[in-house]
């Protein structure tokens, strides 16, 4: 039909037979079977792919159901791999889906495991997850499609090694986690105070009293410098807050609040030095708030019969005084009708929970207790008050997942796959998902846009040493051997550090004495017997040189069968070696290159993971990088291309 | 490759401390009996600075770290009760360049942030309590201030 026409272009070519009998063909891995994970198995599967690996370690829980849409309620508590890939298979049964419920960092999916497919799909929502299948894709070899979601936000990226950006090639917003110092004494945003709320207030009252948080503030008081009179002193702290016997709700609500809103706060005011220049906090008083609060609190505790025979789960200080709006930021007075209400239901309704509870975004009565707490701190540091439904999610880490945008990255991923498997890497695009429709240069509007990818970083940490591969066996060669044959002899290193994770080695003349015995306890094993699980086939160890800049990546494949005529090494060392720059002064070392390389996010906002801002246009300086020669190709996208013979006999089907 | 940042950066900055170790400084990634090393635990010790009250006490300093290092600083740890005004009883260090929103900067080397450390411990800041006692002492009652920094130097004394 198109006799005379070299390859069919993208998106032409999904219709070449050629092309969807390799989709059938190809093994893939996806990683997650979650949100993005039960829409991305569904596409794969609706577009013609027949061989799926899926891992995921999680079980099915009654809030996934809304968007997970492969899961039904009697599935609750079962792996979601496996209900997924069921569910798939039964309106595609000539897809094949192998499900395994397991964590993807388990050392059995090692190199040599990952080497078994032709594409790796990420749909994960951690970043430890994500970076570690990065490091094992570029280690393997194996292109990655990765993708990410938070609400209406959504991405997709591909990462090539040697061609493009590796998932670590640009620094990560990283959840942030907030100073000590300004928690405890000088909050001056909302989240401050919830996290104050939570992790100290919430913890103390209704918590195990022997999870310490850094928040303690233990010593305030201590006498003496002794160890026994400090921690004596943070007895005494802890010991204010438990219930005396005999104590009504009522009233420790009461000695709580006077405690922790007024005189507390009136002990910070009175460090001085905190307040010159920033405004001291003003404290609360209860009797203040009481006309407000009178109605609320019952004096006399709060017993079932009172509450209409709730479940403990349904508990609601909110639904008890009446305030039904969860978008308002509620008054002072309210908040403190709150707190009392929550401390008071919790105490005589919840009292077997009292001493171990932990706190639960979607446990309503411990939502209320930290929002009203929160807002009355926040009150006294003159920061803005908040809604419940505001300080949920901030409290939560709640990031609001929407089925469509996990639908829509799902397809994305997968016309990605397709692409590399056509052998197209060139045309493969990073694609975001915005909120709201942005304007291209061109005036047309679109939510969905598509950028360019990124070369490699070469300063990039993950993917920019360079990697080896060594056949040796590793039950019969001991460290020492390995150490002299093939570092010291055959890659000319001269003061090696050997690392893997969880092992170190170190040699060279700046090492104590007995920094040195302990390494030469190592030289005598087996490579398989050294720490930390070993040397052994899939390993990736990593060799640098203390006294030359030199740092590569070896990955190890246990082979036992050497013959002694052809192979008297009884290893064999492939890849390309690096040029060693001799004596590179300390501060030419990666340090300096690295500072560069993580300095960008500093004053990023938010308290969820959030994926670098959308690039949306095509950067012009970056497509001419694109256009290289054949040498310059990395060898993955070289097999890639020679993949995309798609064009002499191809036939185009309708 | 497979370390991942947070533990090339390590390895990176045990490599410079090696290069270029300060006088009478220790600091080294934890290893447990079964020879595994952890590189999110260096197990530190800073010298007490000549010259000062603290002079002749060698201060054990733990430096925790995370995957999220170096865009997050590593929290410090001397003892627990370790006396000075901004160590807290849990022992964790309150220092400017050891908070994210002060001035951390992902490119300040080990060397830097225990170099910061030893001048913390001569020059305590008045603006930042962590415990009561030290910065009470330290405000007020200089002599009883000096007392207990010259006992503590003699509890951690260098062999
Ligand atoms: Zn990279």
């Amino acid at each position: 039909m198109n006799g005379e026409a070299a390859s069919p272009g993208w998106p032409q070519v999904v219709r070449a037979k050629l092309l969807q009998q390799r989709m059938k063909e190809a093994k893939i891995l996806a990683v997650g079977a979650g949100g993005i994970g039960c829409e991305l198995l569904k596409t794969l599967a609706l577009s013609g792919f027949e061989n799926v690996q899926v891992v995921d370690m999680d079980t099915i829980e009654t809030s996934n159901l809304n968007r997970q849409f492969l899961f039904r309620k009697r599935h609750v508590g079962q792996s979601k791999a496996k209900v997924a890939a069921e569910a798939v298979q039964r309106f595609r049964p000539s897809c094949k889906i192998n499900a395994m419920q397991a964590n993807i960092k388990e050392p059995q999916y090692n190199v040599g495991w990952f080497k078994g497919f032709d594409l790796v799909l990420n749909g994960l929502d951690n970043l430890d997850a994500r970076r570690h299948v990065n490091r094992l894709c570029l280690a393997a070899e194996v292109p990655l499609v990765e993708s990410g979601t938070a609400a209406y936000l959504g991405q997709v990226t591909v990462h090539i090694k040697g061609t493009y950006e590796c998932f670590e090639c640009q620094p990560k917003a990283t959840p942030k986690t907030y100073p000590v110092c300004t928690i405890r004494n000088t909050p001056d945003k909302p989240i401050h105070c919830i996290v104050w709320a939570k992790d100290l207030l919430f913890q103390r009252l209704f918590g195990r009293a022997d999870v310490v948080s850094d928040l303690d503030e233990a010593a305030e008081k201590a006498e003496g410098e002794t160890e026994g009179d400090a921690a004596a002193a943070a007895e005494q702290e802890a010991s204010f807050f438990v219930r005396q016997t005999g104590e009504s709700s009522f009233a420790y609500a009461d000695r709580v609040f006077h405690r922790v809103f007024c005189f507390d706060i009136e002990r910070v005011i009175s460090m001085k030095d905190l307040w010159k220049t920033r405004k001291p906090p003003v404290p609360l008083r209860l009797d203040e708030l009481r006309h407000a609060a009178a109605g609320a609190a019952s004096t006399n505790g709060i017993h079932k019969s009172s509450s209409s025979q709730q479940a403990t789960a349904d508990l609601s200080a909110c639904r008890l005084l009446g305030i039904r709006d969860s978008h308002a930021a509620w008054s002072t007075a309210q908040s403190a009708q709150v707190f009392l209400m929550a401390t008071q239901l919790f105490l005589d309704l919840r009292s077997d929970e009292v001493g171990a509870a932990v706190f639960d975004k979607d446990d309503a009565l411990a939502v209320e207790f930290v929002a009203a707490a929160s807002n009355l701190r926040s009150t006294c540091y003159s920061i803005s008050p908040l809604s419940l439904f505001d300080i949920k999610g901030m409290a939560g880490n709640i990031v609001h997942a929407i089925a469509t945008t996990n639908a829509i990255v799902s397809g994305l991923i997968v016309a990605e796959a397709i692409k590399l498997l056509a052998g197209m890497p060139e045309n493969c695009r990073a694609t975001h998902l915005r909120s709201s429709v942005h304007t291209g240069r061109s005036g047309r509007e679109r939510i969905i846009g598509p950028s360019m990818l990124e070369p490699p970083n070469p300063n990039c940490p993950v993917c920019g040493t360079a990697q080896l591969s060594l056949e040796i066996d590793t039950h019969k060669t001991t460290f020492k051997e390995l150490l002299d044959r093939v570092v010291r002899r055959k890659l000319a290193v001269a003061q090696p550090t050997i690392q893997y994770d969880g092992f170190m080695y170190e040699e060279g003349p700046d090492l104590d004495e007995d920094e040195v015995a302990d390494y030469a306890k190592f030289l005598g094993r087996p490579l398989h017997t050294l720490p930390a699980g070993g040397i052994k086939d899939s390993s990736v160890v990593e060799v640098s040189d203390q006294a030359q800049k030199l740092e590569l990546s070896i990955i190890v494949t246990h082979q036992e069968e050497w013959d002694e005529e052809k192979d008297p090494e009884a290893f064999s060392l492939g890849g390309k070696l690096p040029v060693a720059s001799a004596d590179a002064p300390a501060e030419d070392s990666s340090v300096a290159g690295l500072s560069s390389l993580t300095g960008a996010n500093d004053d990023d906002e938010g308290i969820e993971e959030v994926f670098e801002e959308p690039a949306f246009e095509a950067r012009p300086n970056l497509t001419s990088k694109r256009k290289r020669s054949d040498e310059e190709q990395s060898p993955i996208e070289k097999r890639l291309k020679a993949a995309n013979n798609l064009g002499e006999d191809c036939e185009v089907i309708d | 490759m497979v370390l991942g940042v947070a533990k090339s950066r390590l390895a990176a900055e045990r490599s410079n401390w090696r290069k270029d170790r300060p006088f009478g400084f220790v600091a080294k990634p934890a290893n447990n009996p079964n020879g595994e090393v952890d590189l999110f635990t260096w197990h530190c010790k800073i010298p007490g600075p000549s010259g000062s009250i603290w002079e002749g006490g060698l201060y054990p300093l733990d430096l925790k770290f995370t995957e999220n290092y170096p865009t997050m600083p590593p929290e410090c740890y001397f003892p627990q009760h370790f006396y000075h005004p901004n160590v807290y009883p849990a022992g964790k260090v309150c220092l400017s360049i050891l908070d994210p929103s002060k001035a951390w900067k992902p490119g300040l080397s080990v060397k830097q942030v225990l170099m910061g450390v030893q001048e913390l411990l001569k020059s305590p800041n008045h603006g930042d309590p962590a415990q009561q006692q030290a910065w009470e002492d330290f405000d007020l009652n200089p002599n009883e201030y000096d007392r207990k920094i010259k006992a503590q130097a003699q509890k951690y004394q260098a062999s």
